[in-house]
């Protein structure tokens, strides 16, 4: 039997607990590792969410495997319905969709995220100005961001990297784009004063650590791995994260959710979301 | 009031032109709205053929695109990306080409949002200059398109204006169409059918022409045939992207693309676009090329089931 899960599994496991059962959730794409926690959710603690496969938008699927792309018929096998892209977003902005799940290249301290470009910003860019990088986009991520009920952010590369410019951060004071709307527009208005639908995100799921929001709407860290610390996430952090009073250990998904899961992925398509070294990260599972 | 001003009903009988005479209706410097998405049903055959007629300065406006808009970027075709996502999603990761050409300036960026570009797209279906989101105030797409702002008279709420969309043209693939020029996408139909609804010229390939009365039988059109300006016969027209139930994602392909295309502009032309794009002036040479039968064979074999399936995705395209 199983006696260790992946930190992949971990993570999975992790953004599985922040769906609400009985109500509609909703996955992007170029995003197994909530692909696998919508179907762990629903297969578990949320038999009764309304669960919406992105770029498809098949309504409760049961894909017979993970696919290497999003828009394959593979993802919305079983489908009760198939929704159009209108009808999906339409649903957000009249206050349906309760939860969505968005990363980003650079998050801040608020929750805004950025996949739209590195460089000089927004106003920058609108007058011909170079970005020193190109990102894919944001997809439909703007608009959920602001309409969907709750959020979940995520990224498994909040380790900073080492480069030729010096450490490069994931998780940073200020986005040069905010793509996907936190806690904090642009010109720092509180985004309770936007009166957007949604509340915001409320929960942050790195490969380091569980972040909440405290009141302020500012990251908090909340969870530590059996295999992190406090000071690494300092390290790798290029802010001072509030730290939860009571700090936890992440915790980790039984035997059956793993087995489900590994069968959920025979291919291990959620590896490709993982850098090589965490690939290797497993922990006991005891007590 | 002009003519500009109105959207044509297409109500010739026979709209069926070969591969280049569709392509020849797109011009330099159009607005082209590109159907399909990511992995699937994207107008790929078309898409070579505009990149043989030396097709420059568009402006390509879409969802969530991949390999598309990438080869577009890395044949020097295009001007401007309105695209809301373009890459290789956690498979290979990002687009390169597109990713080179938008560094360089080459490529105007001009990032879209999926429901802004939706509503845009509706606005112009719906005959009105604008549509109100109450979305994406608070985030940088503000400022990038300038986008205006108005207070609701009926309820004092804020409310971002997105101006009305009409694409000068928008090129498809569908998986079955008639000569009228009837067009049945099985499966997710992205942002197709509202590009069908909302642009000047409607171009689309299709992998069977059918009689309408076996186009009713599969379940009638997705997009009926006054949408559509012309539309041309091309089987294995979306690869490699899928086109199910015909066949699934060339994955392999796709790798060898993305290597190619990561290698450099200059790699990028001698390995990809030279051999697949320019040196196949008929669709059947690409075909050919890419594998013929044995290929077509292989790809529609998801239809024997999941581990085939699986198969067909397993081992091939490992990138680092």
């Amino acid at each position: 039997m199983t006696g260790y899960c992946t930190l992949g599994e971990a993570m999975v496991y992790a953004l599985s607990r922040t769906v609400e059962d009985r109500t509609l959730v909703f996955h992007g794409f170029g995003s197994p590792l909530v692909q696998l926690a919508l179907h762990l959710a629903k297969h578990t603690h949320a038999p009764d969410m309304v669960l919406v496969a992105g770029a498809t938008y098949g309504v409760n699927p049961t894909p017979p495997f993970l696919a290497p792309t999003s828009n394959d018929w593979v993802m919305d096998r079983g489908a009760e319905a198939s929704l159009r892209i209108e009808e999906l977003f339409d649903l957000a902005a009249s206050g349906r969709m309760g939860r969505m799940f968005l990363s980003g290249l650079q998050i801040d301290p608020w929750g805004n995220a950025n996949v739209t470009l590195l460089g000089d910003g927004a106003s920058a860019a609108a007058q011909g100005a170079l970005p020193k990088l190109k990102l894919p986009g944001g997809g439909g991520g703007c608009n959920l961001s602001c309409d969907a009920e709750r959020i979940t952010l995520w990224t498994a590369g909040h380790r900073s990297v080492s480069g030729r410019k010096g450490k490069q951060f994931r998780l940073v004071p200020e986005c040069d784009f905010i793509t996907n709307l936190g806690h904090r527009a642009v010109d720092g208005t509180p985004r309770r004063e936007l009166g957007h639908r949604g509340q915001g995100p409320d929960w942050l799921i790195t490969e380091l650590g569980v972040f909440d929001f405290d009141p302020y709407g500012h990251l908090r860290l909340r969870a530590v791995y059996p295999d992190t610390t406090v000071d690494e996430i300092r390290e790798h952090t290029d802010f001072s994260p509030v730290v939860a009073d009571e700090l936890e250990t992440v915790g980790l998904p039984d035997a059956e959710m793993i087995s489900f899961l590994r069968a959920l992925d025979p291919l291990g398509v959620h590896l490709q979301e993982l850098r090589p070294e965490d690939r290797e990260r497993r922990f006991d599972l005891t007590g | 009031m002009s003519s500009e001003r109105h959207l044509s009903v297409h109500a010739a009988s026979d709209k069926r032109r070969s591969l280049p005479e569709l392509a020849a209706e797109v011009r330099d410097g159009d607005t082209v709205g590109l159907g399909g998405g990511l992995s699937s049903r994207e107008p790929m055959a078309l898409l070579r053929e505009l990149i043989r007629q030396g097709r420059r300065d568009l402006r390509v406006v879409g969802s969530a695109h991949g390999i598309d808009v990438d080869m577009l970027c890395g044949a020097g075709a295009v001007s401007v990306s309105a695209q809301s996502y373009v890459g290789f999603e956690q498979d290979f990761g990002m687009a390169p080409n597109y990713r080179r050409t938008c560094q360089s300036g080459e490529v105007r960026i001009d990032d879209g949002c999926c429901y802004t570009l939706v509503q845009q797209l509706r606005a112009t279906i719906l005959g009105v200059p604008f549509l109100p989101v109450r979305s994406v105030r608070g985030t940088d797409f503000e400022t990038l398109h300038s986008f205006r702002m108005m207070t609701c008279p009926y309820t004092g709420e804020e409310l971002a204006l997105v101006p009305a969309l009409r694409p000068d043209v928008s090129v498809l693939h569908a998986q079955y169409g008639d000569e009228r020029g009837n067009l049945r996408i099985e499966g997710p139909p992205v942002v197709d059918i509202l590009l069908a609804k909302s642009s000047r010229t409607v171009l689309a390939t299709v992998e069977q022409l059918v009689s309408t009365e076996e186009l009713h039988e599969r379940g009638g059109a997705t997009i009926p045939y006054f949408y559509v300006s012309a539309v041309s016969e091309v089987a294995f027209g979306a690869h490699p992207t899928a086109c199910y139930p015909f066949y699934a994602y060339d994955r392999p392909h796709t790798a060898m693309y993305y290597r190619s295309a990561k290698a450099g502009s200059e790699v990028f032309r001698a390995e990809y676009l030279q051999p697949f794009v320019y040196d196949c002036p008929h669709h059947d040479q690409y075909l050919e090329r890419v594998g013929g039968e044995a290929l077509r064979q292989r790809l529609a074999s998801w239809k024997d089931g999941p581990e085939a399936w699986q198969r067909l995705y397993a081992n091939d395209g490992e990138v680092a």
